[in-house]
C-alpha cells in the first residue's frame, strides 16, 4: 500500500506541472482594493472572462478586495499576492445558498476543472460578523431560521470556499480565515492537492479547517490548521461514493474539536489513507477519530508519526449505527505507528476562541478506545510503536467504572449516537480500552500515568484474537495492578 | 377653496391605491448603508423583494449617499428618497449587468403600482460609468458590440406608475424610458443630465394614461422623446432650461 500511495502522491502532484497560462490583474477589470467596495460582479465577469479566454491567473495585488458570492471557472486560479485579502462582505444578502450544493459560500466551483487559489495572500471570510448580522436578520424577520443552539443553520453561514465535482484543483500558499461556518469543503472532486496553507478559523461555530467529502486523490501537505471545530476533516456524504486515496504529510492541527477525523456523516467510506508526520495540539477530543457510524466502509489506513500535545484524547476509532439506512459498516486494517501523546489533566483547548463545549461530565480522563458494535467488530488494528502519557488521578468518588463484569457491560452502546471519545462518559481503563473488535495488536506500547488511577490501564472487552507483544505501564503506587484487565475476550496472546 | 377640495379630492381617490398599502420600511433594517462607499445593490435588492412579499410598502431613504448597482422594482413597492437622500449609481459597468446586458440603475418590468417619490437624489455617476465602459471595451473585457448604456430609470410594461419630487441627475445613458407603460403619473421632477449626447430626458413609446407636469427637464440630448404610439398623454408646466415647454 505504501507503493501505491506514493505513487498516488506522484500522481497528483506532477498533474499540477506549471503549465504557464496568461495572468489578468483584477484591477484592470476595475476591482477595488479599498476594502469597502463590494466587488461581486466585477470578479465574476473578471473570472468568466479569463475562463473565456482559455483559462489563466487572476492576480489580486495586495489590498483588501470585499466580495460577495463567487463561482470559480473552469482553468482559472486566483493569486493572491503577498497582502492581498479577498474579504467576505458583512452584509448576507451578497451571498448566494447555492440551491444543488446546499450551503452558502464565499467562493463555490460547480464541475469545473484545472481550479486554484494560490499565492501568499488571504481569505478573510469575516465569520464572526456575516454569522451575528444573519442572527440580526432572523430576528428581524427578514431570513427565517429555527435558531437552533441559538446559532444560524450551518448552511446559511457561508463557508470560504465549497468545491464540488471539481478535477484538478490546487490550493496553494495562501491563509484561509474567519469563516462563518466550515472553512474549505472539497466534495466529490478528484485529484485535489492543498499544500502550504494556513488555516485560522474559530470566528464562529462549526469552524472546521478542511472539509474533504467523498473525493479521489487528495495530497494536503506542509499546512497548518486552528479550528474552532475539527482540524482536518474527511467525510462521506453519499452511500455511493467514497473518500479514497489519499496523503495526509506534514500537518499541523489545533482544533476545540478534533484533530484528524473521519465522519461525522460517514456513508459511503474511506479506503487507502496514509497519514505522516501528524503534529496535533491543544486540541479539545482526539488527536484521531475514525467514525463509521453511517455505514462507513472504513479500510486501510495507516497514521505513522503522529505527536499529540496536550489533547483531550489520542485515539478514537468507532463503528455505530446512526444513518446507515441498513448499510454494514465496516472498519478494518488500521496501521497506527509512533506516536508520542501526551493527555492533559485540565481543558487542553482553554482560552481559545469557541472553546469545545463541555459534556459528558462526571468523567475521569477519558482512555484511548476502539469500540465497535457486537454484530460488527472493529477488526484488524495495529498499535506499533506508542507513547501516551496521561494525567492518571482517576478517582472513583468523583466517577466510577469498575471492573466487575457489571459494571463492565454497563458501558452503554450508544449505536445511534453522536461518535465522540467522551460519549460512554466513564470507561474503565486510563489507557487503552478496546471492546467489540477482532484482531488487535499491540507492539512496543508504553503507557504512563503521572499519578495513582483507580483503573486498570487497559481492558480488553468481547475482543478476539489480540496479540500483545511489548506492552508496558508506568504507574506510581500500582506494584500489585493487574494493568491489563481481559473480559469476555478469547485467543488474545502475550 | 372648493377648487382645493376637488384637487385634493382627486388627488386621494387616485392615490388611494397606493395609501391603502402604504406600510414603511427604513433602510436600516436591511443593512443598507448609507456611507456613500458600501456597495448596497444585493441589500436594497433584497429590501425590494421582501417589501413586495409582504404585499408592499415603500423602502424609506433619509439623509444619506447610498450606493448601488442596477436594481429592479417590484409590484406595489415605492422608494421613498427623503431630502437630502442620494441613491448613487456604481461605477463598474458590471454592477448594472443583469443576464449579460447593462440594466439602468431602476428598472421594472410587468410591475404594478410602482413608484419613486421624495425630495432626494438619483445621482448616475454618469461621467465615471461611461470612462469604465469605454475602459472596459479597450481593454477588450467588454464586447465592443455591447450596446446598452445604463440609464437611471427602465420601465416596461408596467401599470401604475408614480414618480414624485424626485431629482434626476448624470445619467450614462438615457434618463427615463417608459415603454408599454399604463397610468404613469410624473410630476415635480428635476432632471439635470449633461454627460453625454446620449442623455435623453424621458423616453415614452405604446403608453397611455401618462401625465407629466410641473417639471424641469435640463439635458444634454433631447429633454422629451415621443417614440410612438402613446394615448392619452397630458404635459404641463414642463420646459427645459430655457423655459420652453418641452411638448
Amino acid at each position: 500500500m505504501k507503493k501505491i500511495l506514493f505513487f498516488l502522491l506522484f500522481l497528483v502532484v506532477s498533474t499540477f506541472d506549471a503549465v504557464k497560462a496568461a495572468d489578468y490583474r483584477v484591477k484592470s477589470f476595475g476591482a477595488r482594493a479599498d476594502g469597502i467596495y463590494v466587488n461581486t460582479a466585477i470578479l465574476q465577469h473578471a473570472i468568466d472572462y479569463v475562463s473565456q479566454q482559455g483559462g489563466g491567473r487572476l492576480v489580486f495585488d495586495s489590498g483588501i478586495y470585499v466580495t460577495g458570492s463567487l463561482y470559480l471557472k473552469s482553468g482559472v486560479t486566483l493569486h493572491l499576492e503577498k497582502g492581498a485579502v479577498l474579504a467576505g462582505s458583512i452584509q448576507p444578502f451578497d451571498y448566494v445558498r447555492d440551491s444543488l450544493i446546499g450551503w452558502t459560500s464565499l467562493l463555490f466551483a460547480y464541475r469545473q476543472h484545472d481550479i486554484g487559489i494560490s499565492g501568499e495572500g488571504m481569505i478573510d471570510g469575516r465569520g464572526f460578523e456575516i454569522a451575528n448580522r444573519v442572527i440580526d436578520y432572523i430576528h428581524s424577520g427578514l431570513i427565517s431560521d429555527q435558531l437552533k443552539n441559538d446559532r444560524p443553520n450551518e448552511t446559511m453561514r457561508p463557508q470560504n470556499l465549497y468545491f464540488r465535482e471539481c478535477t484538478q484543483v490546487h490550493i496553494q500558499g495562501i491563509t484561509l480565515k474567519d469563516p462563518g461556518s466550515w472553512n474549505e469543503t472539497y466534495d466529490q472532486c478528484k485529484n485535489l492537492l492543498v499544500e502550504n496553507i494556513r488555516v485560522d478559523s474559530k470566528s464562529y461555530w462549526n469552524n472546521d479547517g478542511i472539509d474533504v467529502v467523498d473525493c479521489d486523490s487528495v495530497v494536503i501537505r506542509n499546512s497548518y490548521f486552528d479550528a474552532a471545530d475539527d482540524g482536518i476533516c474527511f467525510k462521506s456524504h453519499d452511500f455511493t461514493k467514497i473518500c479514497q486515496n489519499v496523503v495526509v504529510d506534514n500537518c499541523t492541527i489545533r482544533s476545540s474539536a478534533n484533530g484528524l477525523k473521519f465522519g461525522t456523516v460517514s456513508r459511503g467510506g474511506f479506503k487507502n489513507f496514509k497519514v505522516t508526520n501528524l503534529h496535533v495540539f491543544d486540541t479539545y477530543r482526539s488527536a484521531i477519530t475514525f467514525a463509521a457510524v453511517d455505514g462507513a466502509e472504513i479500510e486501510n489506513i495507516e497514521v505513522d508519526g503522529l505527536k499529540a500535545i496536550h489533547t483531550g484524547n489520542v485515539i478514537y476509532l468507532r463503528i455505530g449505527d446512526r444513518w446507515s439506512g441498513g448499510k454494514k459498516p465496516i472498519m478494518k486494517n488500521i496501521r497506527i505507528s509512533n506516536v508520542y501523546a501526551e493527555v492533559p489533566a485540565s481543558k487542553p483547548d482553554s482560552g481559545y476562541n469557541y472553546e469545545g463545549p463541555v459534556e459528558d461530565l462526571p468523567r475521569n480522563i477519558s482512555p484511548a478506545s476502539i469500540v465497535g458494535m457486537p454484530q460488527y467488530l472493529i477488526q484488524d488494528v495495529y498499535l506499533t510503536n506508542i507513547e501516551m502519557v496521561y494525567p492518571g488521578g482517576g478517582n472513583p468518588y468523583y466517577a466510577k467504572r469498575g471492573t466487575t463484569d457489571a459494571e463492565l457491560d454497563s458501558v452503554p452502546l450508544m449505536a445511534d449516537k453522536y461518535p465522540e471519545f467522551s460519549q460512554f462518559k466513564e470507561l474503565p481503563a486510563w489507557g487503552v480500552y478496546v471492546r467489540y473488535a477482532q484482531g488487535i495488536h499491540f507492539e512496543n506500547v508504553r503507557l504512563t500515568a503521572k499519578q495513582r488511577d483507580y483503573r486498570p490501564a487497559v481492558v480488553l472487552d468481547y475482543v478476539t484474537n489480540a496479540m500483545v507483544k511489548g506492552l508496558s505501564f508506568n504507574e506510581p503506587d500500582s506494584k500489585k495492578k493487574k494493568q491489563l484487565f481481559i473480559h469476555q475476550s478469547k485467543y488474545i496472546k502475550k | 377653496m372648493k377648487r382645493f377640495f376637488t384637487t385634493f379630492g382627486l388627488l386621494l381617490g387616485f392615490c388611494s391605491p397606493f395609501l391603502a398599502i402604504s406600510k414603511d420600511y427604513q433602510a436600516s433594517l436591511f443593512g443598507i448603508k448609507s456611507n456613500g462607499s458600501t456597495l448596497n445593490t444585493k441589500a436594497i435588492q433584497k429590501a425590494i423583494d421582501y417589501i413586495h412579499d409582504q404585499g408592499g410598502g415603500r423602502l424609506v431613504f433619509y439623509v444619506g449617499r447610498y450606493l448601488t448597482g442596477s436594481i429592479q422594482l417590484k409590484s406595489n413597492v415605492t422608494l421613498k428618497l427623503h431630502e437630502g437622500a442620494v441613491l448613487v449609481g456604481a461605477t463598474s459597468v458590471y454592477d448594472y449587468m443583469a443576464n449579460g446586458q447593462p440594466q439602468a440603475l431602476i428598472h421594472a418590468e410587468g410591475q404594478e403600482n410602482i413608484g419613486i417619490s421624495g425630495l432626494g437624489v438619483i445621482e448616475g455617476n454618469g461621467r465615471y460609468l461611461l470612462d469604465a465602459i469605454h475602459d472596459q471595451q479597450e481593454k477588450g473585457f467588454l464586447t465592443k458590440e455591447s450596446p446598452t448604456i445604463p440609464g437611471l430609470l427602465d420601465f416596461r410594461q408596467c401599470k401604475g406608475i408614480q414618480v414624485d419630487s424626485v431629482n434626476f441627475w448624470g445619467a450614462a445613458g438615457k434618463v427615463q424610458v417608459y415603454s408599454a407603460c399604463k397610468q404613469v403619473r410624473i410630476t415635480r421632477i428635476a432632471v439635470i443630465s449633461k454627460i453625454s449626447t446620449g442623455n435623453t430626458g424621458l423616453i415614452f413609446s405604446n403608453c397611455s394614461a401618462v401625465s407629466l407636469t410641473d417639471s424641469y427637464v435640463e439635458t444634454s440630448g433631447k429633454p422629451f422623446l415621443d417614440e410612438g404610439n402613446n394615448v392619452d398623454m397630458e404635459v404641463k408646466h414642463t420646459s427645459d432650461a430655457k423655459g420652453i415647454p418641452i411638448f
